[in-house]
């Protein structure tokens, strides 16, 4: 269960985020809808621990009855998705997975084990030795998923992360997402300003800034 | 094909010379008998130890104190708030820094009187090592920062942490392994600079035997002929140095990136912005108590071992200061500038950019045997010594100088501009003057005040190729550095520091007002 209590972010100009209030279940999806530039990144940014000093925040994070927003970024055990696939470039696509894969496995074998599992079940066999680079987008942002919940995490955010396909490979690419996450049984939060985003029976919360 | 043709002369006129030069030098290569009198000359195993020393604590002491910084405090305000003070710290020059640092850590110098603390500077190199590896840190920073300003790094960098990896451990992970190959031209300067420095090791260094520079630059200006022919052959093996130090490094690099690659998925909390703040901090203090010890000494009137601060402020030292040295620095450095942005000008209008990389060559090589070849050349045209021969010696170091600064806005200017240009049915050289030089007046005036504050700054082509008739700030600071006078010393390298300042200000205020009448040039 995620639960974001009385959560307001605001700049020097203005006031982003006002007072919001959600709970999230394991298996669900929350959309956070509205216009560029009302705080929906900077909101995730705040979930994730990833938010620049200008900003002034109150409010609180729960996550299975633990609170989260107090802790730095590495000990939330959260995983989050950006618009770009972000994949490590320096690191073949097997080392971007490897690097995910929580310190209680501990054998080499099973590690790499893990690793190529996670690439066959996405139909990805074999691209372990890969250079991210050489990828498709399509193939970098099911990557770039595979990373994220290979980490186990409690909780996954959803920056905008299909905006930058093109249609075709986008209507894919959410299917893949929504099949990823359905089998974690984790809470989601998606932020969007396209409707055709929106998983099927989702909750959706509309953000419009208001001014101070 | 005019301008491809003016191009490739003004460019022949500052490189070809030096070939012929280069290739004098390396007769020594093939005498047995040079070969012999190296192995057995005495001092060179321990030059080339001090060498050795000071060129490895400089490049990886740079390194690391730029890895330790990038590590503790970037991104954040902190980091921001230190590459701020950058561009001051880089702007002084190597022997004013070496001039001040002197006066503040040596055995008889501020520190000392402070709290008796002092350093045998002049020990196996350890000193100069440590100097040049502050000076370079803050230009490793500088270029690091240049290639920081990415969004999707620092996302990258979020990704890392929520995966669970701490600050420490997700930058090592992510961001060193991304920026070491994008620091591999600056860690070449460096090494190269670190190897082949003469003036601040004539400041610093260990005197009796000094390093290999120093010592290849006493051989070059012997009288006997087999010196002469020692001190090439040394200066040709810091080539065969840099060749070495390129391989160990690709292979150091090799591992370490094989290292980080491999994840056993243990993750460590630990950070070190406490650490990384104070060295910061310690850094820029030396940097600045350096500039200020120049700054007391060059109007202290009597200053006393041990008493903390002298016993009063005068002008004397600046009215008996030797400033003829200030005009011949300022017409050198006019005349190479002017010329600098000449070449580079046609070169970027002419030249074939594929070969840029070939003009910027002399920064990445070690200044000695340069030096060596063109003072050969010089000796055979016999222009050693006169003015034309010191101003075209400093044109190795300006232009490719220059060229690195007006480059990325060269490159950049809008194609559209000269198209719409072209159909007044304008000539190149017309647009190029009504046009693209007006519109580009704010990085060539960066480009000329860059070329200048490097001729300010030379030391090696100033006497050599002057034949040592020519005396500036720097070749002064350098020479009083032995000679016992503190307060002289100082002035001349306030001097070296104030010239190429003013420079920076003048262009400044230029672009100020350019862009102040046409905001789009900003």
């Amino acid at each position: 269960m995620l639960n974001v209590q009385n959560c307001s972010i605001s700049n020097a100009s203005r006031s982003l985020i006002n007072e919001l209030n959600f709970t999230v279940s394991p298996g669900e999806v929350l959309t956070l809808m509205g216009p560029s530039g009302a705080g929906k990144s900077t909101f995730l940014n705040w979930m994730i621990g990833a938010l620049s000093a200008e900003f002034r925040v109150s409010g609180e994070l729960w996550l299975n009855q633990k609170r989260r927003d107090t802790l730095p970024t590495e000990r939330r055990n959260m995983g989050i998705l950006f618009q770009d696939a972000l994949l490590f470039a320096h690191l073949n696509v097997g080392q971007n997975l490897a690097m995910a894969i929580p310190e209680a496995i501990k054998d080499r074998k099973l590690r790499q084990h893990c690793v190529e599992e996670a690439l066959a079940n996405a139909q990805l066999a074999n691209f372990a030795r890969r250079d991210p680079a050489t990828l498709s987008g399509g193939e970098r942002a099911r990557i770039s998923v595979l990373r994220a919940l290979l980490a186990k995490p409690e909780a996954l955010l959803l920056d905008e992360p299909f905006s930058r396909l093109d249609q075709t490979l986008r209507e894919q690419f959410r299917q893949f997402v929504w099949q990823q996450v359905e089998q974690m049984d984790i809470p989601v939060v998606l932020v969007t300003h396209d409707p055709q985003d929106i998983p099927v029976g989702g909750k959706i919360i509309t953000i419009n800034s208001s001014p101070s | 094909m005019s301008h491809r043709l003016l191009a490739n002369l003004a460019v022949a006129c500052v490189f070809a010379p030096l070939l012929p030069g280069l290739a004098m030098m390396t007769k020594p290569l093939l005498m047995p008998e040079i070969w012999q009198a190296l192995w057995t000359d005495n001092q060179w195993p321990q030059a080339l130890l001090a060498t050795l020393n000071s060129t490895l604590i400089s490049v990886l002491g740079a390194l690391a104190l730029c890895l330790l910084l990038l590590c503790g405090l970037w991104p954040g305000v902190r980091w921001q708030r230190y590459t701020a003070q950058l561009p001051l710290l880089l702007a002084l020059p190597h022997v004013a820094f070496a001039s001040g640092f002197l006066l503040l850590f040596a055995d008889n110098g501020w520190l000392a009187r402070l709290c008796g603390v002092s350093f045998h500077l002049d020990e196996f190199g350890v000193g100069l090592g440590i100097l040049l590896a502050f000076k370079e840190s803050w230009f490793l920073l500088w270029i690091a920062s240049t290639q920081l300003h990415h969004t999707a790094l620092s996302q990258q960098l979020t990704v890392a942490q929520s995966l669970g990896y701490g600050p420490l451990q997700s930058r090592i992970r992510v961001i060193v392994p991304q920026l070491l190959p994008r620091l591999k031209w600056a860690l070449l300067a460096v090494a190269a600079y670190s190897l082949s420095v003469v003036d601040v090791a004539m400041i610093l260094g260990p005197a009796n035997p000094p390093t290999l520079a120093v010592l290849a630059w006493q051989w070059l200006n012997d009288a006997d002929p087999q010196r002469v022919a020692m001190g090439m052959l040394t200066s040709l093996l810091m080539l065969v140095m840099l060749i070495v130090f390129i391989v160990v490094g690709y292979g150091l690099w090799m591992f370490i990136r094989h290292a980080l690659g491999q994840f056993s998925g243990r993750r460590h909390q630990s950070g070190i912005q406490p650490l990384a703040s104070g060295a910061g901090f310690m850094m820029s203090a030396t940097g600045m108590a350096a500039i200020a010890m120049l700054v007391v000494w060059s109007f202290a009137d009597g200053w006393f071992y041990p008493s903390l601060f002298p016993d009063g402020l005068a002008f004397s030292g600046w009215q008996t200061a030797e400033l003829s040295s200030l005009t011949t620095t300022l017409l050198i450095a006019l005349a190479s500038s002017l010329l600098g942005f000449l070449v580079v000008i046609l070169w970027l209008e002419g030249g074939n950019s594929r070969f840029d990389m070939w003009l910027v060559l002399p920064l990445f090589l070690p200044a000695l045997p340069l030096v060596a070849g063109q003072y050969r050349m010089l000796l055979v045209l016999d222009q050693d010594g006169h003015w034309p021969g010191v101003i075209w010696s400093h044109l190795l170091w300006v232009v490719p100088y220059m060229l690195l600064v007006a480059r990325p806005a060269w490159q950049q200017f809008d194609r559209r501009l000269l198209i719409t240009a072209q159909t007044f049915g304008w000539s190149r050289w017309k647009i190029l003057c009504r046009v693209k030089l007006p519109i580009l007046v704010r990085p060539l005036l960066a480009a000329f005040a860059v070329g200048f504050s490097v001729s300010v700054a030379q030391y090696l082509p100033t006497l050599y190729a002057g034949a040592g008739r020519f005396s500036t700030v720097t070749t002064q600071a350098v020479a009083l550095s032995s000679g016992g006078d503190p307060q002289q010393q100082a002035i001349q390298a306030l001097l070296q520091m104030l010239l190429p300042a003013m420079m920076f200000i003048a262009t400044l205020q230029v672009s100020r007002l350019v862009s102040h009448y046409r905001q789009g040039l900003r």
